[in-house]
């Protein structure tokens, strides 16, 4: 049986020499299996909306409605969570949605899925993060550290409630971007292994006789594979929503810190 | 597995040859490990994390940028256009209807009034019918009313002349018959007394 963590390797494509990062030292940035993943993605969105926005019309045709709906989804899905000022990170949760989302997709008709290396689904987690702590600050200076005290609690409750209120909100990041990458690497963990038993049981039952049988399991294990993929189309989309809806939800907290 | 044991020694060597350093032949050396054991997940060998990282920044920056600035601007227009082109329609079609419901309303009124006109006049005219009728009927009365008079007159002026008639026959019958009963005539002013006497 295939090895079935050989479809998360990364591996060069482009060699480009390691650039020396003062703090870093010796940085390898070369055009990886991954990096083209993430491009590829990224392209197809460009098209996608280029094709869907390039003479686009009041009443739309097949492709603009597809659009329209992915962006009136996120449009409601930010200003529902956040209220007015979710405009003005609309853009932003649109971007890393359907960015995720592509990947996720990609993943799922070609070898490689980057939204299943750990280090993109934390890069993604990280920026969101580091976004809520600017927006925070920005916007409420130190009162946004009122988030770790909410209103309304009596102040022997705040000892426990506080630490609490830090430990949760630095484990964001991590919940993040385990969540996107564990179902992403499991997904396609689990297909690869199904697939791998048909192959095997196939190979068993080459060898005639009683061995026969192991058609049976092997047809079982197909069906297998067949609804895992279906499951994983839901979980590619599902992933890059909850990622969204999440982002939105820990935005919210950086635009009304006081609030609560 | 024999395969990919097979694959894997020329990717990590490229990989170790070109980090020089501590870096690299740690990651070098940590990677070989981890294949060695032949578990550990690919997604930590950390010499890949770098140039992920770099790559995945600048491809969603570019991502950004172009959704932010180009697409989903455009996409905000055209249903912004759509709501406003509906909201148009409504308004427009609200306002035709009021205008319908208020045409509907002179109408109705004028017809209202075309109605009162037509029984002022109907009434009019029926009076003024009557009027002349009962002029004409007056008048037509007042003609035989004369008539009747005069002739009532003549009536009575011949019965006035019948009745004088009447006494001088009486008293000319009355001479004759006294002439022929006593042979001897009476005069006129004896027969016409005794005729009063009589009437």
């Amino acid at each position: 049986m295939a090895d079935p963590m050989e479809q998360f390797e990364v591996k060069p494509v482009v060699e480009i020499a390691p650039v020396n990062v003062p703090g870093l030292g010796l940085v390898d940035l070369s055009i990886t299996n991954s990096t083209v993943a993430m491009f590829v993605a990224a392209t197809i969105v460009v098209l996608f909306f280029a094709i869907v926005t390039a003479s686009p019309k009041v009443v739309p045709g097949r492709l603009q409605v597809v659009g329209e709906g992915m962006f009136s989804f996120i449009d409601d899905l930010a200003t529902g969570i956040i209220g007015s000022q979710g405009r003005a990170f609309f853009p932003f949760v649109f971007t890393l949605f359907i960015f995720i989302l592509a990947m996720n997709m990609l993943g799922m008709f070609t070898v490689f899925t980057a939204t299943a290396q750990l280090a993109v689904a934390l890069t993604f987690a990280l920026m969101t993060f580091l976004l809520v702590i600017v927006v925070g600050f920005a916007m409420h200076g130190l009162g946004f550290l009122k988030l770790f005290a909410p209103s309304g609690v009596p102040w022997y409750m705040l000892l426990f409630v506080v630490p609490i209120e830090v430990i949760s909100f630095f484990l964001r990041p991590v919940t993040l971007s385990l969540r996107l990458f564990g179902n992403m690497l499991g997904g396609h963990v689990a297909m690869k292994v199904f697939a791998g038993f048909i192959v095997s049981l196939g190979a068993v039952a080459s060898a005639g006789g009683v061995a026969y049988l192991a058609y049976v399991a092997a047809i079982l294990a197909f069906g297998g594979v067949l609804a895992l993929t279906a499951l994983e189309f839901l979980v590619a989309f599902l992933q890059a929503f909850v990622f969204a809806v999440l982002t939105c939800v820990y935005l919210n907290d950086a635009v009304h810190a006081g609030d609560h | 597995m024999a395969v990919q044991s097979s694959d894997a020694p020329p990717t990590h060597d490229v990989s170790a040859a070109a980090p020089t350093g501590e870096h690299g032949d740690a990651y070098a050396a940590g990677t070989e490990a981890e294949h060695a054991s032949g578990g550990g997940l690919p997604q930590f060998e950390f010499q890949w994390w770098a140039g992920q990282i770099f790559w995945l920044l600048i491809i969603f920056a570019v991502l950004y940028v172009l959704l932010s600035k180009v697409f989903l601007p455009r996409l905000r227009r055209v249903k912004d256009e759509r709501a406003g082109t509906i909201a148009t329609a409504i308004e427009a079609a609200r306002q035709v209807q009021a205008e319908a419901a208020g045409q509907a309303e002179v109408a109705k009124a004028e017809v209202e009034q075309a109605r009162a006109t037509s029984r002022a006049t109907a009434a009019a005219a029926k009076a003024r019918v009557t009027d002349t009728a009962n002029a004409r009927a007056a008048e037509e009365e007042a003609v035989v009313n004369a008539r009747i008079a005069e002739a009532e007159a003549a009536i009575g002026k011949t019965r006035d002349a019948a009745m004088t008639n009447v006494s001088s026959i009486a008293s000319d019958t009355t001479r004759a018959i006294v002439e022929k009963l006593t042979g001897k005539a009476a005069t006129a002013a004896e027969t016409d007394a005794a005729v009063k006497g009589a009437a």
